[in-house]
């Protein structure tokens, strides 16, 4: 009776540590899906005069949010991250060479990223059917897509500029 | 009334007692080797030694390439707030002021103006920041692809404080031109922040500058001669050391050289701005070695000479004017 004791008791501390690892990687997963820096870029090409474009992929629930979040994604990475070189561009840095503008400015980044939020006027150009083929991945409770973009980045800069959350390059003069 | 009168007098002070620093001029050249390899070039005998040197006239006048770059570099640097200074009408003004100077006369004696060989050489086109520009149209089979090569040179320090260099994407349908206008719309942004960078760098630790301390042969004391103030010997070599320690942002210089003839300081980090009858004012590498002159006449009674060699590089001759 003690030996199944001790059995039983061994097998409940196994299925206890294994549901809490997984239980942490699931964690783990919904803050990757969820994370502001998580963008994923691939340049196409040099843009027009002022303007990028690159293949920016979003995630959501139906394919509409998902390129919702990956328009917001695109305008996101041009501003806080930078956009890696390839397809004939060369790297360009984040407008926002400050460390933690996102916290510095969030009042002004929330109303910016907003539902139908002023980021939307940055986007000239994406393909804006759905998605199809490699581009439209099912994924667990949702669909991960990628969206061609054409982000007009140096109205974007003139804008965080006027704002105080870009420095001019003469800003100190 | 007494509001709008507080106010008005606020900005006035405002604007007279906060000055801003100069801000750098930023002019585009093409390299020597761009220049060289296209036969833009003035070859001539200097002392039985052939010399080749770039044509930036002729390279401006007769290559469309580089007129569409530097106007697509210009327009992009404007948008920035840095309207770039124009190699071709700088050297055009600079012909139209060598002409003038040789036929202005004063209109009560005829007295032509005073103007030494040295005078002559400086009439140079300067600028804070060159930007040395290099581009070059390659094949590879049926498609052409642009090489850009673009380095934003210190003219205080001829130090590198900004570059990007590369290929772009090889095309079979692209104009020329196209290729041209892609490589410098894509090189920019990046070209931009390391200027940034090195704005940054200047405000935080001070302009770098050179300074070299001579002695003119006639002085009769040298830099090992001992002086006196406030008690207290020492050699004149070490007081310009103490100077500097005390004057350059945060203490930073190197003192590369020292005889009894001369010192010579590099990596001298200057001040971008100073106080002075209560207003800020821009600092150059003249007005930081004036306040060395002025130092040591003062304190020492040293007269000395300052010249200025290049943006960055000031020498102070002690013994006369």
């Amino acid at each position: 009776m003690k030996k199944i004791t001790k059995i039983l008791s061994l097998l409940i501390l196994m299925i206890l540590i294994t549901n809490f690892a997984s239980a942490q990687s699931r964690r783990e997963r919904k803050i990757l899906f969820n994370s502001m820096y998580n963008y994923e870029i691939s340049p196409v090409g040099v843009g027009m005069d002022g303007t990028k474009v690159f293949k920016v992929w979003g995630y959501g629930k139906n394919v509409g949010e998902a390129v919702m979040d990956a328009k917001a994604n695109a305008v996101a990475a041009c501003i806080f991250k930078g956009l890696p070189g390839g397809a004939g561009a060369a790297p360009t840095p984040a407008l926002c060479s400050e460390s933690g503008a996102e916290n510095k400015y969030a009042d002004y980044f929330e109303k910016f990223f907003e539902v139908g939020g002023k980021y939307l006027q940055y986007i000239a150009l994406t393909n804006d059917a759905d998605p199809a083929g490699p581009d439209r991945l099912k994924i667990k409770k949702g669909y991960k897509v990628a969206i061609y973009a054409q982000v007009m980045y140096d109205a974007l800069r003139r804008e965080l500029e006027a704002n105080g959350i870009a420095r001019k390059l003469d800003s100190r003069f | 009334m007494k509001k709008i009168f507080i106010t008005t007098l606020l900005i006035f002070t405002s604007v007279i007692f906060f000055g801003q620093a100069k801000k750098p001029t930023i002019m585009v050249m093409p390299s020597d080797q761009y220049c060289l390899s296209r036969g833009f070039k003035l070859t001539f005998t200097n002392q039985g030694m052939t010399q080749t040197l770039p044509d930036y006239r002729a390279a401006m006048q007769s290559d469309p390439n580089l007129r569409l770059v530097i106007t697509k570099m210009g327009q992009m640097m404007a948008d920035r707030g840095f309207p770039l200074k124009d190699l071709e009408a700088e050297m055009r003004n600079m012909m139209q002021e060598s002409a003038e100077s040789s036929m202005l006369t004063s209109s009560s004696s005829g007295s032509e103006m005073a103007e030494s060989p040295i005078d002559v050489l400086k009439r140079v086109a300067k600028a804070d920041i060159i930007l040395d520009l290099d581009f070059d149209l390659k094949a590879q089979g049926p498609s052409k692809y642009m090489v850009f090569n673009l380095r934003g040179l210190d003219a205080y320090t001829a130090k590198q404080v900004s570059g990007v260099a590369g290929a772009g994407r090889p095309s079979t349908s692209a104009t020329p031109e196209i290729l041209m206008e892609e490589a410098v719309l894509s090189h920019m942004d990046s070209f931009n922040a390391g200027l940034m960078r090195h704005f940054d760098d200047l405000f935080e630790n001070g302009r770098e500058v050179k300074v070299l301390v001579k002695v003119f042969n006639n002085w009769g004391e040298n830099l090992e001669s001992e002086f006196e103030s406030a008690g207290e010997t020492k050699e004149l070599s070490f007081i310009i050391e103490d100077w500097f320690a005390d004057n350059c942002v945060k203490g930073r210089f190197n003192l590369s050289d020292a005889t009894e003839n001369q010192m010579r300081f590099e990596q001298v980090r200057i001040p971008v701005m100073k106080l002075q009858s209560g207003r800020e004012r821009a600092v150059d590498t003249r007005s930081f070695v004036s306040d060395l002159r002025k130092h040591l006449t003062d304190k020492y009674q040293i007269q000395s000479k300052l010249y200025l060699r290049g943006l960055g590089e000031a020498w102070l001759i002690l013994g006369e004017k």
